[in-house]
């Protein structure tokens, strides 16, 4: 078994097989074990990769939350969870064989004999299931408890693996701070107990199919990679639309808001992920360097009035259905003046990208539910059949769909049948439902895998968290003291008049989605 | 992402009879119907792959028509079945349509099968036939269904055009020989072969790989002490023979002190000084074609074996300060599942052919290289 953090030597044996290696033994704690989080991702993602022989022989999972549950009961409720939300149907003896590594711990996160007891109990375990003091930390709490848990995990000696050696990892969701000062404080506190090489930031996005896609689309296809640059390409534009609006969680919304909630992390990644320069490798850091050169480029936000926008949803309907406003939500002010929709206009100070803007929008209660990231291309430098009577040549479109109907589209123009040279535009449409039939594993399973595994690259590094914040704290502070007065949009409509001035002020239009 | 997959339906109502030289546009016919019906729902013909089963019997017949009903949903393909009939004075065709419902909308996604048959002797007309349908810049794998040979005059034309070709070892009264076809198939035509039977041992292989994983496997590898194979059956079958010529070429080791008896081999595997001794057996159970595999190194024990009721595997390892088990779910047994996923897989073809090659030394064939293939 092994017991050391250096990297697994190569395995003559796993010449073909599918995975280089598998993971070291080790226990995984979840934190915030009796959560939404650990019941509808976290546990039917451990199943599956235990089912397809993914995780170590020797594992084990242990729950650390305040309710007063015993193993047993943390097993029947997780069994529940995993019927209902696993993408496998749950097998009896497989199942049986999965919960005899299940184990709880009743504590309140800041009680530090309850960390004892997690390590007591992790040490046996180490025993009966052959952990061999290896430990992935999980934090699926609200994060006001990140910094005490990072706190007591290092006062109970459980920062550096257990009596038998071993490494110990912490991974975080979501939000990293609220806002630079409190990410910056939150990285300290954390950075007390923990090192960076020890820290695993989740974004699921990074973990979805379609996101890491982009990276394969680009840089295995001869044909892309030559024109995605200044010359080719006229403006980029990540979208994400949702109709649903703030489904019970009007009071943390109220606290994050569309900016932080969506834009500091899922689309600046998948805008870094768009953007990036070719690594020349997947080893080590090598992808988020590429990444963290792109945050490092984007040219501050000055002009918020210009380069922001900023609104919230009112009362309308969606697909036919009436739904209130963002203000008569529960647990929302009714004079809340939290943003569900911004969008802002970015540029990339670098050779590839110089003069080509980058426009994010992000919405909730808009028409339809869609992720994509639509590049337009510029026009062919002469409108040859313009001289002829046609003059409806568009411009190539090449729009990722991250989801749902995930795919990948490419407009061109092409000729009308007939004695005319009329071009109209046309699609090729390639959707990962219709080639692919095969299931894709859900993006916990990815990322609980690769965090097993050690490898962060699908992870967000600290300069890249702290680049972010950097760049859209300004365009916060610039909120709170009035700048881009916040507008408002009818529930059910692409937003406000406003978002369609941002960038037709530029001679460009959305797409439409 | 995951496609919403209802059950295969036919555009057919049952094969159409079709000129081979009418398949074309018989399809573009069925399509055209299909795609002016149905308010509200858009279908998509969709072909990422030449599928081609190659044979001689009923039985070969039927077993590519339940992969067809399945391999599309995850390999759109034009499948092509090629079998010789009595009966028919020229090739025939045949052809039928299947859909599946898929994706967020209700969208129908379509592939194709096409059979064509012909009497012995019309073997040429037939392989030709069935060059004519492939469709362009897509890939083609083909399959020798049943104990069909490489040198089979409706094979070799067909191979010749065929990216990878798939046989299947498993249960063949004579793994030596469909083997040792299969690696002068290789030497010969520069082909790649893959055998269902390797892919049946992905589990295993997988499972045994990780045992020696950590840090600590170079140490565990090098004080390797026994290797024990069980098969079902009475004989040995290819399945526990390229398991065992798998760990001989991927660990290098040299084979000596060879004893064969009915339904076992018994050798001594060298990696310089150190000898490990390998059993292989057969249990004369009818459970499965491989059933059990145990390794012992100096102080760790392995063994991973396949539960007779439910399928599943059970895994057990034994280490100084632990004894750990679990119970995991197997490869797929399905002929259609496990081509879904061989074509997904890029499996290293230099790691099947040193497999192959170390079986056929271990069964003691000498026209085969004794050194291990090294995996490219």
């Amino acid at each position: 078994m092994t017991t050391s953090t250096a990297p697994a030597t190569q395995n003559p044996l796993r010449a073909g097989l599918r995975l280089p290696r598998t993971p070291d033994a080790c226990a995984v704690v979840v934190f915030g074990a009796t959560g939404d989080l650990t019941a509808r991702k976290l546990m039917p993602a451990l199943y599956n990769l235990a089912r397809s022989r993914m995780m170590p022989t020797g594992f084990s999972i242990v729950g650390f939350a305040r309710r007063d549950w015993s193993d047993e009961q943390f097993r029947t409720i997780m069994k529940e969870a995993v019927t209902k939300y696993s993408r496998e149907p749950i097998d009896g003896e497989l199942w049986d064989s999965f919960a005899r590594r299940l184990h709880y711990v009743s504590s309140n996160f800041d009680d530090i004999e309850g960390y004892k007891r997690l390590g007591d109990r992790l040490n046996k375990q180490d025993t009966a299931h052959g952990a061999s003091g290896n430990r992935l930390f999980y934090l699926a709490t609200p994060p006001t408890a990140y910094a005490d848990i990072a706190r007591h995990l290092g006062e109970a000696g459980l920062s550096r693996g257990g009596d038998a050696g071993g490494w110990a990892r912490l991974v975080v969701e979501k939000p990293f701070g609220r806002d630079l000062e409190s990410a910056r404080e939150l990285d300290r506190n954390i950075g007390l107990v923990f090192r960076e090489r020890q820290i695993f930031r989740i974004d699921h996005y990074l973990g979805k199919e379609t996101v890491q896609n982009i990276m394969v689309f680009r840089f295995s296809n001869g044909i892309f990679e030559p024109i995605w640059n200044r010359r080719y390409v006229d403006n980029v534009q990540v979208s994400v639309a949702e109709t649903v609006g703030v489904e019970g969680r009007g009071a943390y919304y109220e606290e994050s808001g569309a900016l932080r909630d969506m834009v500091q992390n899922h689309l600046m990644q998948v805008l870094a992920l768009i953007a990036m320069e070719p690594t020349a490798s997947f080893r080590g850091d090598a992808v988020r360097d590429e990444k963290a050169k792109v945050f490092l480029a984007i040219k501050p936000i000055r002009d918020i009035e210009r380069d922001t926008l900023r609104a919230q949803y009112a009362s309308g309907a969606i697909l036919g259905e009436r739904v209130p406003g963002y203000r008569q939500e529960d647990g929302v002010s009714p004079t809340s003046i939290t943003e569900t929709y911004a969008a802002l206009r970015l540029e990339i100070e670098n050779w590839r990208w110089a003069g080509v803007p980058f426009y994010l929008r992000v919405g909730k209660r808009l028409p339809k539910r869609a992720t994509e990231v639509a590049i337009t291309f510029k026009m062919a430098p002469l409108q040859l059949f313009r001289q002829i009577g046609a003059d409806n040549a568009t411009p190539n479109l090449l729009v990722l769909r991250i989801q749902p109907d995930e795919g990948i589209s490419l407009r061109f123009g092409a000729k009308v049948p007939g004695t005319r040279s009329d071009v109209r535009p046309v699609n090729m449409d390639f959707r990962y439902g219709t080639s692919f039939g095969v299931d894709a594993p859900e993006a916990y399973e990815r990322l609980l895998l690769d965090a097993m595994l050690g490898d962060s690259t699908l992870f967000t590094r600290w300069d890249g968290v702290e680049a972010a914040w950097e760049l859209l704290n300004p365009v916060l502070d610039a909120w709170s003291n009035g700048a881009s007065p916040l507008q408002t949009y009818e529930a059910g409509s692409w937003g406000p008049k406003r978002a369609d001035a941002l960038i037709e002020g530029d001679g460009r239009e959305w797409h439409r989605m | 992402m995951a496609p919403d997959v209802t059950a295969i339906e036919r555009l057919t109502d049952a094969p159409v009879a079709v000129q081979p030289a009418d398949v074309e546009a018989e399809f573009s016919r069925i399509w055209q119907e299909t795609t002016g019906t149905g308010a509200g729902e858009s279908s998509i013909r969709l072909r990422v792959l030449n599928f081609i089963g190659i044979g001689l019997t009923d039985d070969a017949r039927d077993r590519f028509g339940h992969v067809m009903e399945a391999l599309p949903e995850r390999h759109p393909c034009r499948g092509i079945m090629a079998m010789t009939a009595p009966g028919h004075d020229a090739v025939i065709a045949s052809i039928s349509a299947h859909c599946w419902r898929s994706g967020s909308g209700n969208r129908h996604v379509c592939s194709e099968e096409v059979l064509l048959q012909a009497a012995p002797g019309q073997e040429r007309p037939l392989a030709s036939a069935v060059l004519a349908l492939l469709v362009p810049e897509l890939p083609v794998a083909a399959w020798l269904i049943g104990d069909l040979d490489f040198d089979h005059a409706i094979a070799t034309e067909i191979i010749g055009a065929a990216e990878r070709v798939f046989i299947d070892s498993t249960g063949s009264p004579d793994a030596r020989a469909i083997l040792r076809s299969a690696a002068h198939a290789v030497a010969g035509h520069d082909i790649e072969v893959c055998d269902l039977a390797w892919c049946r041992l992905g589990a295993w292989r997988g499972l045994v790989a990780q045992f020696f994983d950590g840090d600590d496997g170079p140490r565990q590898l090098a004080s390797l002490q026994s290797i024990e194979i069980v098969s079902g059956g009475n004989e040995l079958g290819s399945e526990s023979l390229l398991l065992a010529g798998w760990l001989v070429s991927c660990l290098g080791l040299s084979i000596a002190d060879v004893s064969r008896s009915a339904g076992r081999i018994e050798a001594t595997l060298y990696d310089g000084s150190n000898g490990v001794r390998l059993a292989i057996s057969a249990s004369g159970g009818a459970i499965a074609p491989l059933e059990r595999v145990s390794l012992k190194t100096k102080d760790a024990a392995f063994l991973v074996e396949l539960h007779h009721d439910s399928g599943h595997m059970h895994v057990r390892e034994e280490w100084p300060d632990a004894r750990v088990r679990r119970t995991v779910a197997p490869s797929p047994t399905d002929e259609a599942l496990l081509f879904a996923e061989a074509l997904d897989d890029a499996d290293d073809p230099g790691v099947f052919l040193g497999a192959m090659n170390s079986a056929l030394s271990l069964l003691g064939d000498d026209d085969v290289r004794e050194s291990p293939a090294q995996p490219s």
